[in-house]
């Protein structure tokens, strides 16, 4: 590929993103707006008098047209300024950046176990394919793919906390640590480490480890089954043939040919499975009580709390954005066919 | 490594893992620290003038003194907070109100007669949620500066607007929100922009009660520390932690599992669940409101008295309270809350489709009618308005039940424009009955341009010049015979005219806690003390 046509290749993609993310913003304009429900009726509550009403109506600048209002929200998404929450009095993008380090905490800890899981099972499920630890392995992972994460919640919580009381509760600690520890990163296990608090430390990766193994054990499911058919696809090209036919051993061909040519495809699953994670543990979240992204989303969304749902909304379509960008600049540095 | 060996290396690793995360005997909260549970959904700022509902009241109850408080038992009696006492004029038009001596706020700074007139006057000016309550009885921002006044450092005077019982006055001081004192000092320090401090106390306390707001995390959790410059008692609790959990039953199993001392939102099948647990106790007090079965006479059909009779009779009383609403509510049928000044027995309605129909035959509907019948989709509304459009079936009334969201179903009533209802509402909070007849029956203007979307009266197009006039005599009313004779007067007309909002229970709230936990009252008010909680080990 010439110089040039890289970087006209640059401009349109750096173009598509420009369109999506705009796309994004009316959309989540759309959102903000449509939604039924009334944010001055939550600020005012249901016992307030019209004038009450009005003057919080006013204030929250209602009485504009819509395109004013999307003009205005636009200068100020420009600016860096994503208004003030309704529920927390304070700047929408300062409660992310303080609920988000809850959730990457999460979807951190759950990806390792999902990946770790999921991959070593679909390759063993392609290299085994149509015998017992394919079929055992693949109803392993329909299991983890079905199963409501509310309900396994639920039950995980009944056997390891109340009956077996191996792991705690809801929340990232017990509830009687909150606040002995100064946040300074908002990653409790990092913070309490840094305070010297070992009970602290203990207390909250004994919270972590219960809804981590099973937001992982659900994206292990879609990991598995990527990885298998990746897998197969590679098995059955001619290069592993002659690759067995020169003499490597079995082994040999599946991780040091098979497996290097799929790690590309595998980083970009694992890193769509972790956006998904990012924003998809509403439920596990509000099962275990956990205060991070999910149930700031969900509680915004009851609320009709415009501003943060609005920011929510654009911020996991950035995340998505950044990840295919991502996982397409990998593409490159390890596909040589795409260079 | 032999087959056998490392099987038994699998075995040694499982052994230690499991031996180290077993269980440390049960995980109890500490002797010093309450931790309780509820949802903070509803929870939007902890500023006492902009407050809205019920669960923010329970926190800011042990964070802010008013200058009298409602007793939690007997719940129309009022007891002195930072007011030592108080005299009303031989007019009936003033309040004089002494502060006590010597009580300071969690800054340090004094309660002076000055902070206290700041606060009103600030609730007015602000006109938010909870300026409402005072709104009602003619308090104006305008005239704020008149109603309130400070002649000295303890004495806060407390004029009336208009003709109105004194009593019901000092009452709505009772209530938090309205209620509160504030420290002007500190806030005024933290105002920004002219706005009376209102962006800092959504977020922080400036309180004189037993604790102070430490943290607040939208969602997560209320931090409270004792406030060691209280005047009163000090707390054995060094801490209250309010924690955010949403779900029913993850509340029910940290109750279980000694992580949760008081768990305040607890669903009827979890605590029918608890009520049999070792260790657990229940509580259940009266609380605000009633559930009720509304109709809209902005429909036509409901402008027949006959059709509105109709539906008295076509709600299994006896059922849905059985049924559905243990734990949530109990059986009454008057518009006044249980216990309340002046309040008459139930007029003893029951279930009777034949006698239904033969009133939807008079009205000149012999076939029945058509209507719809709208709650909100959670517990117990969608049971309860499936319970009614079953028995309403029976008396030829044929409902189309639709659920939705809170801006779906009363929205819908807000802008006149629905048909049948089962909602929850009615005053309450002030422990007289005239809030009761303000929150459902007052209208003084039945116009939609009027839209006072805050008295349900208007919402169901249900005015009567009458009953407005007779409940403006019993609020004005000081003398106490007269006054309940009023009432059972108000009661009487409701009766005979056939109001459209017809109440089938009152509300309760129930609430479960570790019973080693001592002196523990639920406020019926949600205003509950938790000051004087202790813990026995």
């Amino acid at each position: 590929m010439s110089p040039t046509s890289r970087m006209t290749g640059f401009a349109r993609q750096l173009g598509t993103i420009v369109i999506t993310l705009l796309g994004l913003l009316v959309l989540t304009f759309a959102i903000g707006r449509l939604m039924p429900a009334d944010p001055v009726r939550a600020i005012v509550g249901e016992e307030a008098t019209q004038d009450t009403y009005m003057q919080v109506y006013t204030q929250l600048g209602f009485d504009r047209p819509l395109p004013v209002q999307f003009l205005m929200y636009l200068r100020d998404v420009l600016t860096g300024d994503f208004g003030t929450s309704i529920r927390t009095g304070q700047p929408v993008i300062n409660d992310i950046m303080a609920v988000m380090p809850a959730t990457l905490e999460l979807a951190t800890l759950a990806i390792l176990i999902g990946a770790g899981l999921g991959i070593p099972l679909g390759v063993l499920a392609a290299v085994k394919k149509d015998r017992w630890p394919d079929h055992v392995i693949r109803i392993f992972s329909l299991m983890g793919h079905s199963m409501p994460i509310f309900w396994t919640g639920m039950i995980a919580l009944l056997i390891f906390y109340a009956a077996l009381g191996w792991v705690g509760g809801g929340g990232r600690i017990s509830d009687y640590y909150i606040g002995l520890v100064p946040p300074v990163t908002n990653f409790i296990v990092i913070d309490a480490m840094l305070a010297g608090e070992w009970d602290v430390v203990r207390s909250a990766l004994n919270h972590l480890i219960l809804p981590a193994s099973l937001l992982g054990y659900s994206s292990s499911a879609y990991i598995t089954r990527m990885t298998r058919s990746f897998m197969l696809d590679q098995i059955n090209q001619e290069y592993i043939t002659t690759a067995r036919v020169k003499g490597l051993s079995r082994r040999q061909t599946i991780w040091r040919h098979a497996f290097l040519n799929i790690r590309v495809q595998l980083v970009t699953i694992v890193a769509l499975a972790y956006g998904a994670l990012l924003e998809g543990a509403v439920l596990i979240e509000t099962v275990f009580s956990w205060p991070g992204f999910g149930q700031y989303l969900t509680s915004n969304l009851m609320t009709g709390d415009m501003n943060a749902v609005m920011t929510c909304v654009l911020l996991v379509g950035v995340i998505f954005i950044a990840l295919n960008l991502l996982s397409d600049v990998l593409y490159r540095v390890f596909d040589p066919r795409t260079r | 490594m032999t087959k056998l060996v490392r099987l038994r290396l699998i075995a040694t690793v499982s052994a230690a893992a499991l031996g180290l995360s077993a269980p440390v005997v049960l995980a109890e909260t500490p002797d010093d620290q309450l931790v309780v549970g509820f949802s903070m959904t509803n929870i939007l700022t902890l500023d006492p003038a902009a407050i809205t509902g019920k669960e923010t009241v329970q926190v800011l109850a042990n964070v802010y003194d008013g200058l009298v408080q409602l007793d939690p038992v007997n719940r129309t009696e009022v007891q002195p907070d930072l007011a030592e006492s108080w005299e009303v004029a031989p007019d009936a038009m003033s309040i004089t109100f002494t502060l006590r001596d010597g009580a300071e706020f969690a800054s340090g700074n004094p309660v002076r007669a000055e902070d206290v007139v700041w606060s009103f006057r600030r609730l007015l000016t602000l006109n938010l949620a909870q300026a409402s309550f005072l709104k009602t009885y003619g308090f104006t921002a305008e005239g704020a500066e008149q109603a309130f006044a400070a002649p000295d450092d303890r004495t806060v005077v407390v004029t009336l607007p208009q003709k109105i019982n004194p009593q019901l006055i000092i009452a709505t001081l009772g209530i938090v929100g309205p209620g509160s004192i504030i420290d002007s000092v500190l806030v005024t320090e933290n105002e920004v922009d002219g706005d009376l401090g209102a962006a800092w106390l959504a977020q922080n306390s400036a309180g004189s009660a037993a604790f102070t707001l430490q943290q607040w995390q939208s969602n997560n959790l209320a931090l409270l520390t004792r406030n060691d410059n209280f005047w009163g008692e000090p707390s054995t609790m060094r801490r209250i932690i309010w924690r955010h959990i949403p779900e029913s039953q993850s509340q029910r199993l940290q109750l279980d599992q000694h992580d949760l001392d008081i768990a305040f939102q607890l669903a009827p099948a979890d605590l029918a669940a608890l009520e049999t647990t070792e260790g657990v106790q229940i509580q259940t007090t009266p609380s605000a409101g009633f559930y009720y079965l509304a109709m809209s006479m902005a429909d036509e059909r409901f402008q027949n008295p006959k059709l509105r009779e109709a539906m008295r009779y076509l709600i299994d009383y006896q059922g849905v309270n059985n049924a559905i609403l243990p734990y949530f509510g109990e059986m009454h049928q008057r518009p006044i809350s249980g216990g309340f000044f002046g309040l008459l027995d139930d007029p003893g309605y029951t279930l009777d489709p034949e006698k239904a129909k033969a009133l939807l035959a008079e009205a000149g509907y012999p076939d029945g009618i058509d209507v719809t019948l709208r709650a909100l989709s959670d517990d117990p509304f969608l049971n309860l308005a499936t319970a009614m459009q079953g028995s309403l079936a029976q008396g030829g009334v044929r409902a189309e039940v639709i659920t939705g969201s809170g801006e779906q179903i009363y929205g819908a009533m807000r802008e006149r424009n629905f048909e049948m209802i089962v909602g929850r509402g009615g005053g309450g909070q002030l422990p007289d009955p005239d809030s009761n007849m303000r929150a459902l029956i007052y209208n003084p203007d039945n116009s939609d341009e009027a839209r006072l979307t805050n008295f349900q009266g208007w919402r169901t197009s249900f005015s009567d010049p009458e009953l407005n006039q007779m409940i403006d005599a019993a609020a004005a009313e000081a003398d106490d015979e007269v006054r309940r004779q009023l009432y059972a007067d108000i009661q009487n007309r409701i009766e005979e005219v056939v109001a459209p909002i017809i109440p089938f229970s009152e509300v309760v709230t129930s609430v479960a806690y570790r019973d080693d936990l001592n002196g523990f009252v639920l406020n019926p008010s949600w205003s509950t003390d938790l000051a004087t909680v202790t813990k026995t080990r």
